[in-house]
């Protein structure tokens, strides 16, 4: 696919966001290069839903400086970019076909209808979920949703990916392997993708950056440098997990404690 | 279906059982029933009486819904809409049915406008409430999924909120048609000169059980097929994507 050489990247910088009684993200500064695959770590409640929910528009009540390629968004605005959203649940609308959950996003979309078939067929059969095209949500497995869900991200053409703990919701070997698609797609596509989870293991897997958040801001940052594709029982790739690992038990430790 | 028509059989032949030990003045049988709801059609008085009563149920419910409806979904999305509303709909649902049909027929008049209107803003309450419950079981998160995704408004509205509440709306449905039909025949009988409820008060006047049994068991027929073979065809062809429930 021709696409003009735009930058996705994204840069955040002093972002401050506050609840009633609470301050969730206190000064945050962030930059996902572009075509970066970053996943964000940290324990729960410590704003990352908070943090993909400014990202991407949905809530516009902060401070600070969000920008899409140098673009700024304007508080309360949209991103001038388009994203595609996997959510912890797959969140589909059951009583559309998984084709029609597709095109339900394509038509809020700017992708021209004459390019939507060859879309679907490609992102359908990146996912292997081709022959459950015409199933309904309730009859899809978890993977199986979460999958379409991807498809259903993927398909606006979206120049970022936000991904909020998407494989939490799945057992390992469901999680395992579309980790492993993901990657594939990933590559294919060269998306800007943030990555959400908290899990340690997940994050070093995936990312080529694991950001370790704490206390409304970020307590660490780690290069995963090992070499792709990679492999789940890379004796280096462990080694980088359980450095992520410690960092963030210690992250949210440190959470727990200023909490008391 | 088998278990339905079990039942249906028991209830009939109970019905005959005790017709045996009644005078036919107390209760006649079912086979004297049927007889004198068969003369009535033959006579041709059915279908005046029957099409009155069905226009004002419809009248009725169409009414009952048209304020129901909103107002329910309204409470069950709006925390400060449902505050605001709760005791009214609570105290339109406590006021007996007879009043809004008496009011209506002084405020009104003796007609068909009065009619509908007593018997639609007495079901509304209880169909408003039947879709507050209903809608605070929808899934807002699907709310969320849609803006990200660019839906404006409308479309949220139309085509995630919507086929959402659809299920909630057919249920008030059968459930407002069961309150419409019973206080149509109330207001019938109170200001009315034609209508089921008409007909039953004048035989319940003459004391002829054979009539009143006979216009009660058309009704309920009439009804039963509206709810068994009308709405519940509709819901299955309406609802095709859910999973099956077998209980
Ligand atoms: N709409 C809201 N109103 C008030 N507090 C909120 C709201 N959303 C989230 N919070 C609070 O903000 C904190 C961060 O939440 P969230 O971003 O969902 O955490 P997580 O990192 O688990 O995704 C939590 O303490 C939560 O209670
Ligand atoms: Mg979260």
């Amino acid at each position: 696919m021709s696409r003009e050489a735009t930058d996705n990247g994204i840069r955040v910088e002093g972002l401050i966001k506050e609840f009633p009684g609470q301050r969730v993200l206190d000064g945050l500064d962030l930059t996902v290069a572009d075509g970066e695959f970053v996943c964000l770590l940290g324990p729960s409640g410590c704003g990352k839903s908070t943090l993909l929910n400014i990202l991407s528009g949905l809530d516009g009540d902060y401070r600070g400086s969000v920008r899409f390629g140098g673009q700024p968004m304007a508080p309360g605005g949209k991103p001038p970019v388009t994203i595609g959203y996997l959510f912890q649940e797959p969140r589909l609308l059951p009583w559309l076909t998984a084709e029609r959950n597709v095109d339900f996003a394509l038509e809020n979309s700017r992708v021209p209808r004459a390019r939507w078939a060859a879309i679907k067929d490609r992102y359908f059969a990146l996912t292997g979920l081709q022959a459950f095209r015409h199933y309904y949500p309730h009859q899809l497995s978890g993977g199986m949703a979460q999958r379409l869900s991807l498809v259903r991200a993927l398909a606006i053409e979206p120049d970022v990916l936000f991904m909020d703990e998407p494989f939490s919701g799945l057992d390992e070997l469901t999680a395992r392997r579309l980790r492993v698609d993901l990657l594939d797609i990933w590559r294919e596509t060269g998306k800007t993708i943030l990555f959400i989870t908290h899990n340690s293991y997940e994050a070093t897997f995936l990312g080529d950056r694991v950001v370790v958040l704490s206390r409304g801001g970020i307590r660490d940052q780690i290069t995963v440098q090992v070499p792709r594709p990679r492999d789940y029982d890379d004796a280096a790739l462990f080694q980088v997990g359980k450095t992520v690992s410690a960092t963030f038990i210690e992250a949210a430790e440190a959470a727990e404690r200023d909490r008391h | 279906m088998l278990l339905k028509l079990g039942s249906m059989l028991a209830v009939v032949a109970a019905w005959f059982g005790l017709s045996l030990l009644l005078p036919d003045t107390v209760l006649p049988g079912p086979w004297e029933t049927l007889k004198v709801l068969t003369e009535n059609v033959v006579d041709g008085q059915v279908h005046e009486h029957l099409l009155a009563t069905l226009g004002r149920v419809l009248g009725g419910l169409a009414l009952a819904m048209a304020v129901g409806v909103p107002v329910g979904i309204v409470m069950g999305l709006n925390r400060f809409a449902e505050k605001t509303l709760d005791v009214w709909v609570m105290v339109a649902l406590t006021v007996p049915s007879l009043c809004y049909a008496i009011l209506a027929f002084i405020w009104i008049g003796l007609n068909e406008t009065a009619a509908i209107v007593a018997i639609g803003l007495t079901s509304a309450p209880s169909i408003a409430i039947n879709l507050w419950e209903g809608v605070k079981n929808i899934d807002t998160r699907l709310f969320k999924m849609a803006r990200v995704f660019n839906a404006s408004r409308w479309v949220v509205v139309r085509r995630v909120l919507f086929p959402q509440v659809l299920p909630y709306i057919m249920a008030s449905l059968r459930f407002g048609l069961g309150i419409v039909w019973k206080i149509t025949v109330l207001v019938e009988l109170l200001g009315r000169p034609d209508g089921v409820g008409f007909q039953l008060f004048y035989w319940y006047q003459l004391a002829d059980m054979g009539q009143v049994l006979a216009w009660t068991l058309l009704f309920t027929l009439v009804m039963l097929f509206i709810e068994l073979v009308i709405l519940q065809r509709l819901e299955r062809r309406l609802f095709a994507w859910r999973p099956e429930v077998r209980l």
